[in-house]
């Protein structure tokens, strides 16, 4: 076997592989929570997911290189903002939409991609810029092998927002009220919830954590430019492995793929990082499309 | 509680037959097809503009002789199953024929091209419009049409390509061989990469033919790198086969007659595309059509009409992949050169806003959205070059790319937002507006 390089069996070339992985991994299950939490309690395919993250790191790049903000007063103002965008784009465009078909709606999604792609080219030139420096550069030594600090604080930071996320969902009255609307909105709305107010709150926060993701995504790459969008994609193997309907389960499932791709990249050449993900997404969604958390839809003809 | 079976008053008035001889129903068309030739044989030029003159009544009276051709009988249900039986779908469709056939003659030979571009590129941009609507087409039957959300529709652009490059380029073969080819072999893998359809539907479908797209452009990379190198592949001018130098304006050099301009890529593209399209029209209308209706509104209520869901899915797939596969081909002979990364995902969203904006069901939605997504841009730079008010601002000649972008992306959502049914559903209520308000016109003046 060729294709196989003599690194294969190198653990320290594998452990540094894993934990570039998990990382990206992270990054991933953002990009994926964002999706999924749109897709299940609002039904529209987000497909502009990849360019809201491209713009969280834009945000970055005014923020913190630009104008110097300190990095938590400037996550948290990027956060705002891209959820305030979150709240124009329900009230703006998806909600005007509610009752059209689905591919509609999604060309919708790539519209509003479109329009971003295009201001944050204008705005801020079509050169790539180098990657965001708030975070603590350099590198740890673990086990023989060096860890970018990057990685292991992108990782809690995205641990610790994706919990406070969890908790919020799971535990607050909001929360409820959300998960309510997801899973039946007639009878949401017949106990009195508004899942017009919910649909808006859902967007809000997806397009918040999209952002956030974005920060971090901007610290993670080697250079900001606009084809960071392609990111995006990745959010569907990752939901697929979750199953959709998941939202913890999207989070493992970015671990999985992002895990996955590195060693891919490493071993193979990074020529195949994009098919073997995406044919995690073909296998899982032909031999068991409800993934590994889904649940099982029951239809009525 | 009693019902009453309302019935129709008795018409008063005999329903108004009118048969006409196949003959007459096709002189119309016949008339439009051979216009260029005469067109382009008359010298007398008494004055300028003479042409575009006759053009204008000609395409009147075309439209005219067609509309009164028209049969008419409320009582043969053949009729209905006619394609373009009613007077104003014949006038139209004549009327479209004769000025796609005569009016590039009567432009291009006298007349300065409108906006200061040259008629080089407004060939091009015709040429993209065509090609692209076959495209948008073949993907609306799949998308649209069968309701099955395939995203691999650049896999089939590619596999057209392929077939190009290896048989045309590779093995010497001509153009024209290479066209068949490519829609067998796409038939073939849409077959297979339709698979995914028979197990799942909407989004999971959309995202399993994601796969699919990368996985076939990991072959189309390997593929290119392997027999061509970086550079890409760049493909030889077609010929005219030398049993088709009768054309009238057909006159080849050294026996053999080069597609190699832009307005005899447009004859070329022109036939190829309106064959495709009729056909996949004429699909549409046939039992096989109506199938593919059903399983579009609801599969499982399909198998009880007695479809056979899986193999009317698999049908849509090959149909749709074939016509894509013959324009994948048709466009790189066209592009003329085809790299590494020619083909992205991107290209397949392009094909989905035509479909959209163009009217997500039928051929027709497809022909209006590749005119707006081509159009469009050449006014922007048109406006961004003569308006004074814009071109004197700097910002849009700076940011012209991005700008068109911009505005592009908005558009698709105002339409989306505020027409759904797309352009072409714009255009049928206004005809039918139209029509409504001449019809009470005859009729106010008949009484």
């Amino acid at each position: 076997m060729t294709i196989f390089a003599s690194t294969f069996f190198d653990l320290s070339v594998n452990f540094q592989l894993v934990v570039s992985g998990l990382a990206l991994g992270a990054i991933y299950s953002v990009v994926a929570l964002g999706f999924v939490l749109v897709e299940k309690s609002t039904a529209v395919l987000n497909l502009a997911v990849g360019e809201f993250l491209m713009l969280g790191s834009y945000f970055g790049v005014a923020f913190f290189m630009e104008r110097q903000t300190n990095f938590f007063i400037g996550t948290f103002v990027i956060t705002m903002i891209m959820a305030l965008f979150g709240l124009v784009i329900h009230y703006g465009i998806m909600r005007p939409m509610v009752g059209q078909g689905f591919f509609a709606i999604v060309l919708a999604t790539i519209g509003i991609a479109t329009v971003i792609r295009a201001v944050v080219q204008i705005r801020f030139g079509p050169l790539e810029k180098g990657n965001l420096t708030a975070l603590p550069t350099g590198t740890m030594e673990v086990a023989g092998t060096n860890i970018r600090w990057v990685d292991i604080i992108v990782m809690l930071v995205v641990a610790a927002s994706v919990g406070a996320f969890l908790a919020f969902y799971s535990l607050t009255r909001t929360g409820l009220h959300m998960r309510a609307v997801a899973s039946n909105i007639e009878a949401a709305a017949g106990v009195g919830i508004d899942p017009d107010r919910m649909y808006a709150v859902t967007w809000a926060m997806a397009i918040g954590i999209a952002g956030l993701g974005g920060v971090m995504l901007g610290h993670f790459t080697p250079s900001i430019n606009p084809a960071l969008a392609a990111i995006g994609l990745r959010a569907f193997p990752a939901a697929a492995i979750g199953g959709f309907t998941s939202v913890g389960g999207s989070i493992i499932g970015g671990l999985i793929v992002g895990v996955i791709e590195m060693l891919a990249g490493g071993h193979l050449g990074t020529k195949w990082r994009e098919p073997v993900a995406f044919g995690i997404l073909f296998a899982v969604l032909i031999f068991k499309p409800t993934g590994l958390f889904g649940q099982k839809d029951i239809e009525r003809i | 509680m009693t019902y009453t079976i309302a019935t129709e008053a008795p018409n008063p008035q005999k329903p108004s037959v009118k048969r006409t001889t196949p003959a007459r129903r096709a002189l119309p068309f016949l008339a439009a097809l051979a216009s260029p030739v005469i067109l382009d044989n008359i010298s007398w030029n008494p004055f300028s503009g003479w042409k575009i003159l006759v053009g204008l009544i000609l395409l009147i009276a075309v439209g005219k002789f067609a509309w009164s051709s028209a049969e008419r009988d409320p009582d043969d249900p053949r009729l209905a199953l006619k394609l373009w039986h009613r007077p104003d779908q014949r006038a139209l469709s004549a009327m479209t024929c004769f000025a796609l056939v005569a009016l590039p003659f009567i432009l291009a030979t006298d007349f300065d091209p409108p906006m200061d571009f040259p008629w080089n590129t407004w060939f091009r941009i015709i040429n993209y419009i065509i090609l692209f609507a076959l495209g948008a087409g073949a993907f609306n039957l799949l998308a649209g049409y069968t309701g099955q959300l395939s995203m691999a529709h650049a896999a089939f652009l590619m596999i057209g390509t392929i077939v190009g490059a290896h048989i045309g380029v590779i093995w010497g073969q001509s153009f024209w061989l290479t066209l068949p080819i490519a829609a067998v072999a796409g038939a073939a893998l849409g077959v297979v990469f339709g698979m995914p359809a028979l197990r799942l539907r909407g989004l999971y479908l959309m995202l399993a033919t994601i796969g699919v797209h990368f996985i076939v452009l990991l072959a189309w990379r390997e593929y290119i790198v392997h027999w061509f190198g970086f550079g890409g592949v760049r493909f030889v001018t077609p010929t005219l086969p030398s049993w088709l130098h009768w054309i009238p304006g057909i006159n080849p050099e050294d026996g053999e007659f080069l597609i190699n301009t832009q307005f005899r890529w447009f004859w070329v593209n022109l036939v190829i595309t309106t064959l495709c399209l009729l056909f996949l029209v004429n699909v549409i209308r046939s039992r096989e059509g109506r199938a593919f209706a059903a399983v579009r509104d609801r599969d499982i209520s399909a198998t009880l009409l007695g479809i056979n869901v899986p193999r009317t899915k698999l049908v849509a797939f090959a149909l749709s992949s074939a016509m894509v596969s013959v324009s994948g081909c048709l466009l790189s002979f066209y592009n003329r050169a085809r790299s590494e990364d020619s083909f992205s995902l991107e290209q397949v969203l392009d094909y989905g806003i035509i479909i959209v904006v163009g009217g997500f069901m039928g051929i027709q939605g497809a022909i209006f959205g590749s005119v707006f997504f081509f159009a469009l841009p050449m006014y922007f730079e048109w406006m961004r070059e003569e308006l004074p008010f814009i071109s004197d601002i700097d910002f849009f000649s700076r940011y012209a790319g991005e700008v068109d972008l911009a505005i592009r992306g908005i558009l698709v959502v105002v339409v989306l937002v505020w027409r759904p049914d797309g352009l072409a559903g714009l255009w049928q209520s206004a005809k039918s507006r139209a029509l409504r308000k001449f019809q009470n016109s005859q009729a106010g003046a008949a009484r």
